[in-house]
């Protein structure tokens, strides 16, 4: 299977402390993809530092075929990576729509897109004037993911989508998400287990910043043992 | 509409009361003294507003407390007089300005050139040094022998001062004649482009954070080729354009003086931005003292250049008649006489200081309130000044609209300059009281918050003007007979006085945001 993203021992220092160790991530193409471990593993920075947001020291990421470590984060941005961050970043002082349009890449994006993402959150057509501060926690998380399609990306990397979700909501986003993942690749950061299991393919265990375990969900889901081992009790 | 009410309460309610007050105050003034400190008042905001605001801008978005702001308003105001009262001065400058700032253009292609550079560690170190210090000497060597005609500020008879006067009276003073004869035009030329490469290129070095673009494209040279192509028409046609210059209307030259003054005060930031200030993103007590040390270098270079007298600069000739007809007793009387004086309510208001500068400062406020709202740079500055990452995950080339912010930014604040340059008049000192002035209106507006700016800057400049007026004048207490004089010392201390209340009362100032 083809591999649409290709990290390769990566370490990546925030001020001086030395977060990723090294962390292997392979993501083959039109798959999801989760990234697992506890609180402070390293999994947001992991993403981080394949956008280069947090730019790795050391190691590879290989995108498209396309070493990127090292080019500024917008030029990897626009390669065609969609970034959901935790905690959703929504512009507080832009209202809906302009949190959209400013994901454009190219003009027009906005309105090209705008009936798919409507299709998949009704409630955001509702809510476009709205200022970004006035958004419940859901519809932040909805206008972050939305925010992710406007450009033309075949990557997305969704930072806890159910982190603070009532389950009603979580239920959506995971519809949305296995929506989303038959255009394109998805790798997801999960502390919720359950969630991470039903809507992944492929795992990748971080813990204390290295990568340590990674295969095909369905083999995790069945091995308790390392599943309280690695995440604690599942 | 009512939740807005709702949630602004507390502003709203301190803005009230301060008008009731300020009314209440102004009870005992006759409506002629009302009118002209009024206009005043909103002359003195509306400059301080250029300040305020630029320095607002560049904070909100880049998180830097730019504490140059004030002298780089001053060096607004004297490069504007250059061009007014010497334009020849300024054509001569255009080559070797242009030959210099070329080699900042190229800040993509240096990083890929210091890829391709081998060296030992320490000698990384050294050549970012070296570089610098062989662009300088070069420079120290070329520039004395480029031929600039400029003025002598040791001879009265040739000094701005004396300049300034005659352009006043309406006569020129003839330019110096200079030539090349210390240095050959090539070598001139060859030897400032070098400054230009080795002094940029060395600087670009120290900026450890810069990455490589994806690939080079004819865009990362075409500002150096446009610029290379200005020194070199400037240089050919250099007394074509002098004379052209000379031969204009004084109101055309100064209206081009004051868009010089503002292009360059951008150029300026830009370069500000890219050289100096990048580097420092994540040490912000380092981009205090960069500021403030530019700020000292600044009054140094503005001393030695144009001297430490004050002067005047001329208003253009529409705000400058005195003739019969003068004062003008309305618009179309002013318009025809080009009084600099017109009657108001029975004031007498100085057309130039009172009605053209608050008129600009509106046209200023609404045109930067346009960009923020309703163009896409504009959505990019109020996104970043949130979450500079996020934008920049979204693609978007963040530090594109960090220089574009701060040359705006220092844009506004020399517009600022030269604009009332020819109501203050000149002097190395006009920047320090005004970005005081532009703090403590920022204070009580908000400090990133843009219409806290207009609002802070309003009521600094009334505040300010009012307080004068009532030295001479005395406040009446209402309901009672006593007159209360502020002594002169009252008028700066006002403005803090205020600033301390509204602070106490709104932690965010008026219009700020919790953060």
């Amino acid at each position: 299977m083809q591999t649409i993203l290709d990290v390769q021992g990566i370490h990546t220092f925030i001020g001086q402390y030395h977060i990723l160790q090294g962390v292997d991530v392979r993501v083959p193409a039109g798959s999801i993809t989760a990234l697992l471990g506890r609180n402070g593993a390293g999994k947001t920075t992991t993403l981080k530092s394949i956008l280069g947001l947090t730019p790795p020291r050391q190691g590879k990421v290989i995108l498209d075929g396309r070493e990127v470590q090292g080019m500024r984060s917008f030029d990897i941005a626009a390669m065609g990576i969609g970034f959901v961050p935790e905690h959703r970043a929504i512009f507080r002082d832009l209202s809906v729509e302009e949190n959209l349009k400013l994901a454009e890449r190219a003009k027009g994006d906005y309105v090209r897109k705008r009936d798919f993402i409507f299709d998949l959150f009704p409630d955001l057509k509702r809510l476009i004037a709205l200022p970004g501060t006035s958004l419940s926690g859901g519809q932040q998380q909805m206008l972050a993911i939305a925010r992710a399609l406007v450009a033309d990306n075949n990557l997305l990397l969704i930072d806890e989508p159910s982190e603070g979700l009532a389950p009603v909501i979580i239920e959506h986003m995971m519809s949305v998400i296995r929506q989303l993942s038959a255009q394109s690749t998805v790798v997801l950061v999960e502390q919720n287990f359950l969630v991470a299991s039903k809507l992944a393919e492929y795992y990748v265990i971080i813990e204390e910043g290295r990568s340590v375990r990674s295969g095909m969900m369905k083999d995790l889901v069945s091995d308790k043992a390392a599943i309280h081992r690695y995440l604690g009790a599942a | 509409m009512s939740t807005f009410f709702r949630k602004n309460l507390l502003p709203l309610a301190t803005l009230i009361v301060i008008i009731i007050f300020f009314l209440a105050a102004a009870q005992g003034m006759n409506s002629q003294d009302f009118v002209i400190t009024l206009l005043r008042g909103l002359s003195v905001g509306a400059v301080t507003f250029l300040v305020a605001s630029g320095f607002s801008l560049i904070f909100g978005l880049l998180d830097v407390l730019n504490l140059a702001h004030g002298t780089l308003f001053m060096i607004g105001a004297y490069i504007g007089w250059t061009v007014f009262v010497r334009p020849d001065t300024f054509v001569d400058l255009l080559t070797p300005l242009a030959l210099a700032l070329s080699g900042f253009t190229l800040r993509d292609v240096y990083p890929l050139l210091s890829d391709r550079i081998r060296l030992s560690l320490s000698m990384k170190r050294i050549l970012p040094w070296a570089l610098i210090l062989v662009s300088a000497l070069l420079f120290i060597l070329v520039l004395p022998r480029y031929p600039i005609a400029g003025w002598n500020l040791d001879n009265y008879a040739q000094s701005p001062v004396t300049y300034s006067y005659m352009a006043d009276q309406g006569t020129r003073l003839p330019p110096p004649t200079v030539a090349f004869d210390q240095i050959s035009p090539a070598l001139a030329i060859g030897g400032l482009l070098l400054v230009s490469l080795l002094g940029s290129f060395g600087l670009s070095l120290f900026d450890q954070s810069a990455r490589r673009s994806p690939q080079l494209t004819w865009r990362s040279y075409a500002s150096f080729v446009i610029l290379l192509f200005i020194g070199l028409i400037t240089f050919i046609f250099n007394d074509a354009l002098t004379n052209f210059l000379l031969g204009l209307n004084a109101n055309w030259l100064f209206f081009i003086a004051v868009i010089v003054a503002t292009l360059s005060g951008a150029g300026l930031g830009a370069l500000m931005e890219m050289t100096l200030i990048r580097p420092l993103y994540s040490r912000p007590i380092y981009q205090l003292m960069l500021t403030i040390g530019l700020s000292a270098i600044g009054v140094q270079i503005v001393q030695a250049v144009w001297g430490r007298p004050e002067f005047i600069m001329p208003k253009p000739t529409l705000f400058n008649g005195s003739g019969a007809s003068c004062p003008a007793t309305n618009f179309s009387s002013w318009w025809q006489g080009n009084c600099s004086t017109i009657l108001l309510l029975g004031g007498r208001v100085r057309v130039y200081n009172e009605i053209l500068i608050p008129i600009i400062g509106v046209l200023v406020l609404i045109a930067v309130w346009i960009l923020l709202q309703r163009t896409r740079l504009g959505m990019i500055i109020r996104a970043g000044v949130q979450d500079r990452e996020m934008v920049e995950a979204l693609g978007i080339n963040v530090r594109r609209a960090f220089t574009i912010v701060f040359a705006l930014g220092v844009g506004l604040a020399t517009l600022g300059g030269a604009l009332a340059a020819p109501s203050m008049g000149l002097s190395n000192a006009m920047g320090e009281s005004l970005l005081l002035d532009a703090l403590i209106a920022l204070a009580i507006g908000g400090l990133t918050s843009y219409p806290g700016a207009a609002l802070g800057s309003l009521l600094v400049g009334l505040i300010q003007q009012f307080m004068i007026q009532y030295g001479q004048i005395g406040i009446s207490i209402p309901f009672t007979s006593l007159v209360l004089k502020p002594t002169p010392p009252i008028v700066p201390a006002s403005t803090v006085l205020l600033m301390v209340i509204i602070l106490l009362i709104l932690p965010n100032g008026l219009l700020g945001k919790k953060e």
